[in-house]
């Protein structure tokens, strides 16, 4: 996995790349943490080159989504595709993010 | 058939994963989609594998130091069938509670991905725990 933190005014880029799994999740979740405590308002998720994704890298995008959002912020995903939009579609997250 | 047998750590996880899709798409031979298309079938059998690969890797072998798993997939016209063999702490599948999807869980998802992606899970505590998942060839498409 590799990732990408892009900040253009009061907007916040996070791209991530490759496999967000149980392996790589605890190194993305440190990217959370300081976003959500820096208290970023707008931070949009780009995942078009996200190939695989399991059950721990979803709880850390569950874990962005609810603490920026109790911070007053929102959280939005684009690029979705494959097999981790599958996955978001089994959990129903589609509803809180649409893909 | 094909196998692999490497340490139940998650460093070996990609690898394992590998092994799975190969034979994946040796399964599908003339049904796979279109080159670069991953199909449903794919998705799910991956998906549902990691999973069970988490599991193992992460709470079976908890405390304990990593002992090899062994992992078998056969397939045939009418499904694909994964073993799992490891000689890590057993659990009871049945104790683990279903995740309240409405609350937006960040954990305990696994085994609820495992199920809705394979059209089978069976569990037999050991030692050696064997996993067994079963995806048929017909399984119906997940609504788009």
């Amino acid at each position: 996995m590799t990732h990408n933190v892009e900040h253009t005014g009061d907007e916040t880029t996070l791209t991530v790349e490759g496999t967000l799994d149980a392996a790589t999740a605890p190194e993305l979740r440190t990217v959370v943490d300081q976003l959500v405590n820096e208290r970023r308002q707008s931070v949009t998720l780009e995942l078009s080159s996200l190939r695989l994704i399991d059950s721990s890298g979803v709880g850390v995008i569950v874990s962005l989504f609810k603490r920026i959002r109790a911070n007053g912020g929102q959280v939005k995903i684009v690029g979705l595709r494959d097999q981790p939009r599958a996955i978001f579609r089994l959990l129903r997250l589609d509803r809180v993010f649409p893909i | 058939m094909i196998g692999l047998r490497v340490p139940a750590t998650l460093g070996y996880r990609h690898l394992a994963l590998r092994m799975v899709r190969a034979a994946c798409r040796m399964a599908l031979g003339s049904d796979r989609t279109p080159s670069g298309m991953v199909s449903d079938f794919e998705v799910d059998v991956i998906s549902a594998f990691g999973e069970a690969f988490n599991n193992i890797a992460v709470h079976g072998f908890r405390g304990l130091a990593p002992q090899p798993i062994q992992i078998d997939v056969n397939w045939n016209d009418e499904q694909l069938v994964i073993t799992c063999v490891d000689l890590g702490h057993a659990f009871d599948p049945e104790s683990v509670a279903l995740p309240d999807l409405d609350d937006l869980p960040e954990h305990g998802m696994g085994l609820f991905l495992m199920r809705t992606c394979m059209d089978e899970v069976d569990y037999r505590p050991g030692p050696p725990n064997v996993l067994r998942l079963v995806k048929l060839r017909t399984s119906a498409p997940r609504p788009t």
